[in-house]
């Protein structure tokens, strides 16, 4: 066959090259931690050499650039370089159904002394067909893309790995590992839960020498998250820098990087299944490994003249970021991640479930009064409501504020308005609400007894009243007058309006509120704001609920299509078991402090109005295997979630809602159709 | 699926009836033992198991417990389709819950399983003096609909274990009730017939 013959080594170009460049074999493993190899002037020894490791830029097998991996080691820390191989005069004779890659792909991809302390973790493929390639995911949840190692060795590549960096394998999937360098065991630990403090100053110290790559884009924007870091974290301009720039959990970037992420493992799946295909093929005819062999060279451990710095010290030949690049050559693959489920199942099936750190910023901490001050203008306007919109979605904002800010979260206050006009649409709302109130108020029991309509709804905002949040101090005790409030201002509710009525869940919705406005005719126009949103949510004929749960199970099915099968086996696709999780925003899933939390967040509608359907996303993918292997049926699905609540943790799961959100990306719009709430019915765009 | 030891009769049991009438009360006092005065209202729905001997079997109850608001109505038969038992409940200090009873009774029998179990309970029979249904009432309507009728209180337990006791002895078992994979079959038929989005 046709492709057989692209693995012929011997007049494989990248062969060839390697060739003339010394070494390459299946022995070069040997070259492990107390290295014969000469150690350098400037002390970077070099601890692992490995030859015919390659990239595959594109899903061909034929696009391939090979390199070598080296582990080298420089004063107490690690760093790992893959150098692709100069190209050879020969290359591309001959060979017609190759594609020729310019030589700037190749530094590209170059990966160009990474200290081990960026990286997170190293999952590794040893499939008995095909090739065992690595994925390496740094610590800001970049990945690069799959190392190949043609002659095999990726056992030994980890043996040498475990000498001189802290390895574990992870306990969910024998062949994740995770990474660090870290020697003091409590340091260990806080970097593992990814706290910026956990950088040991004088590991990131070492790493200021030439080795480490320097990029000098993208500052304003680590400028402007400044304030989140913790001062520790650069210890020196020219390193904090670098560090930022792989580091720094809080700059915009990690967005990008995330849809590289995504992008690199789709990418590295489908190169798998090429070259799997491709691999069969071969070993139809005589095998892999035999063939290797016969090339294999004897080792080399020299390293010639530190093609290291000497590579580092060229500057034009530097770029950033090798994913970016990914992203941009192949813009058709990513509208092709895009469309793909199971996207980035490769890397996080097993992982994220662990380490949902991986993904998403982190979170900052609550909007403040002082933070707050910068937003407004001397009259009182929110001069960049998106701007304010972002920062509470990723903090949320400080109790005291609360009553502030969700007025404008809520719509109830505009974010061009003045403080004047705050001032008197208060007290126009105050006396509106007094009329509304009234309509009621003056129904006496007389007129009660012939208004069935009125009596039953009274009763059953009674019923409901009386059991909500009883626990809560604000509303404990027998005869508590904010029971008698939540009852006033549902009853008026109703009569605000009359065709929606009262239905079980409202009371849910409005207690943190007027928890939060203290305040009858306040809490009242903010529910009303609300429940323009989420009104839907309790028509009679469940619509908002149905188009709620049917896009959420189109997205179940674009981001988690293991689950998406599952669940369609097992006759769960009407996910009605979300029904609470919709129906009041999580309300009876978090206790009422982390409620408030996440409702700030889900009204900023900063990266989604529907970012509640990425929480139910996240919250189910978390629990995917357990859901699958314990072969949960309707009913037991139901109880088991049910029985989650008080069991979610929410800054993890907004990050990882944050993560599918922003994957979603464009096909958000597929999955959830114009209108579903909390969408209004009409023109969209109402925050903008 | 649930795991049906030799002698487990798994027996799939709704709750229905008027909102605040008891009926998570009921499930949470039979289930847990336990009353809650603000026992907090049923968000779509919540599903429980509990297992109770009789002679020599033990009925495996699968509970499902629902939101009793009209509004919610229409997701009802979700949950009773394919149930071999139901607990219609009302409170005996509320009137308009006892019609309400009444009328979940008639949707079960047009559209209910045709061997279900149906048992009247009037709950809150500690509210003795704020009494509106009598019990001569309710026992007559349930005699003239072949139910099983008892008056309750989740919050004395009054009543309660006797209730499902009842129940479990009624259940068919020479033909034991469908384990839940057919349960779960028929509730997909019904699912499809009232939504159209599964496309796959
Ligand atoms: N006195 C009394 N109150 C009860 C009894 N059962 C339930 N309740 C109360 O009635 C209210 C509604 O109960 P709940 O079980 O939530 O009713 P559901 O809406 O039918 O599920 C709660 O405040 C309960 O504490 C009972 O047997 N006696
Ligand atoms: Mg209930």
């Amino acid at each position: 066959m046709q492709e057989a013959e692209l693995h012929d080594l011997s007049d494989d170009p990248d062969y060839v090259a390697s060739q003339q460049q010394g070494s390459g074999g299946s022995e070069n493993q040997k070259c492990t931690r107390k290295s014969n190899g000469p150690t350098e002037p400037n002390g970077s020894e070099v601890v692992y050499s490995k030859d015919n490791v390659a990239i595959h830029p594109t899903q061909y097998a034929s696009e391939r650039i090979s390199g070598r991996l080296q582990l080298i080691k420089r004063d107490l820390s690690l760093f790992m370089t893959w150098i692709p191989y100069k190209q050879s005069a020969s290359y591309g004779v001959g060979q017609g159904s190759r594609v020729k890659l310019p030589e700037k792909d190749r530094n590209l991809y170059t990966i160009r002394a990474v200290p081990l302390t960026d990286v997170r973790s190293i999952r590794r493929h040893t499939p008995t067909l095909g090739w065992q390639y690595i994925i390496m995911v740094l610590t800001s949840g970049l990945a690069f893309p799959p190392l190949y190692f043609y002659n095999g060795g990726v056992r030994e590549f980890l043996a040498t790995l475990k000498q001189h960096v802290f390895l574990v394998r992870s306990a969910d999937d024998a062949n994740v590992f995770l990474v660090n360098d870290l020697q003091d065991p409590l340091q260990r630990s806080l970097s593992s839960l990814e706290l910026p403090r956990a950088v040991p100053v004088a590991n990131v110290a070492s790493s200021s020498s030439s080795l480490a790559s320097v990029h000098s884009d993208d500052n304003s924007n680590q400028r402007s998250n400044a304030d989140y870091h913790d001062s520790s974290f650069s210890p020196t301009e020219s390193v904090g820098r670098h560090r930022q720039k792989v580091r720094d959990p809080a700059r915009d970037l990690s967005i990008q990087v995330l849809e590289k992420f995504s992008l690199v493992t789709k990418f590295a799946r489908e190169t798998t299944s090429h070259l799997l295909r491709e691999s069969q093929i071969f070993d139809n005819i005589g095998g892999y490994e035999k063939q290797q062999q016969v090339h294999s060279s004897p080792v080399k451990n020299q390293v010639g003249g530190d093609p290291v710095s000497q590579e580092l010290q060229d500057k034009n030949q530097i770029i950033s970021d090798p994913l970016e690049k990914i992203a941009c050559r192949n813009g058709k693959l990513c509208e092709a991640a895009a469309t793909l489920v199971g996207t980035f199942e490769l890397i996080d099936s097993k992982e994220a479930e662990q380490q949902s750190l991986v993904w998403g910023k982190p979170r900052l901490p609550p909007l403040g009064h002082e933070e707050w001050a910068t937003f407004l203008d001397e009259e009182g306007r929110i001069v960049d409501s998106k701007a304010l919109r972002k920062r509470i979605f990723y903090g949320g904002v400080e109790h005291g504020l609360r009553k502030e800010v969700w007025k404008f979260l809520l719509g109830y206050n505009e974010f061009h308005s003045t403080y004047a006009e705050r001032e008197f649409l208060e007290t126009m709302k105050r006396s509106e609400y007094e009329t509304i109130k009234h309509q009621w108020q003056s129904i006496s029991p007389a007129q009660a007894r012939r208004f069935a309509k009125f009596k039953e709804r009274k009763s059953l905002i009674e019923k409901d009243v009386v059991r909500t949040d009883r626990s809560i101090p604000f509303y404990d005790g027998d005869e508590n007058p904010n029971v008698g409030l939540l009852r006033d201002i549902l009853l008026t509710f109703s009569f605000y309006n009359f065709d929606l009525g009262y239905c079980q869940g409202m009371s849910d919705l409005l207690s943190p509120i007027l928890f939060v406005m203290e305040d009858e005719s306040e809490a009242f126009w903010c529910f009303v704001s609300l429940m323009e949103r989420l009104g839907p949510n309790f028509n009679r004929d469940q619509n908002g609920m149905h188009s709620q749960l049917l896009a959420l199970s189109k997205l179940v099915e674009f981001l988690d299509s293991p689950l998406h099968c599952y669940l369609r086996q097992a006759d769960c696709l009407n996910f009605f078991f979300c029904f609470r999780w919709i129906l009041i925003q999580f309300k009876r899933e978090f206790v009422y402090e982390k409620t408030m939390r996440l409702w700030e967040v889900l009204w900023t509608h900063y990266l989604s109005e529907h970012f509640h359907l990425y929480m139910c996303v996240a919250i189910l993918k978390k629990h995917r295997k357990k859901i699958i292997e314990e072969r949960m049926d309707f009913d037991t699905l139901l109880k088991f979630i049910n029985e989650l609540s008080c069991h979610i943790t929410l800054e993890a799961t907004l990050k990882d809602a944050e993560a599918l959100c922003i994957i979603a990306g464009e096909n958000k719009a597929a999955c959830i159709p114009p209108g579903t709430p909390p969408s209004l019915p009409v023109e969209g765009g109402l925050l903008e | 699926m649930a795991t049906t030891g030799i002698n487990y009769i798994p027996a799939k049991l709704v709750l229905l009836g008027e909102m605040g009438t008891g009926k998570s009360s009921l499930v949470l006092r039979f289930v847990k033992g336990q009353f809650f005065d603000y026992q907090e209202s049923t968000i779509g729905a919540a599903f429980f198991t509990q297992t109770l001997a009789v002679n020599e079997t033990t009925a495996k109850f699968e509970i499902w417990d629902t939101a009793g608001q009209e509004r919610y109505h229409s997701l009802a038969p979700m949950y009773y389709r394919g149930a071999a038992a139901a607990i219609v409940v009302y409170d005996i200090s509320n009137t308009d819950s006892f019609t309400r009873a009444k009328k979940w009774v008639e949707e079960l029998r047009q559209h209910g399983n045709p061997n279900m179990v149906i048992a009247l309970a009037g709950n809150k029979a500690d509210l003795v003096d704020n009494k509106q249904v009598e019990a001569e009432v309710a026992q007559t309507y349930a005699q003239d609909n072949g139910l099983l009728f008892l008056e309750t209180s989740a919050k004395t337990a009054q009543g309660v274990n006797e209730l499902f006791l009842e129940i479990a002895r009624r259940l068919p078992k020479a033909n034991p009730t469908q384990p839940s994979r057919m349960i779960v079959v028929d509730r997909s038929s019904e699912r499809l017939v009232s939504t159209s989005y599964y496309c796959c």
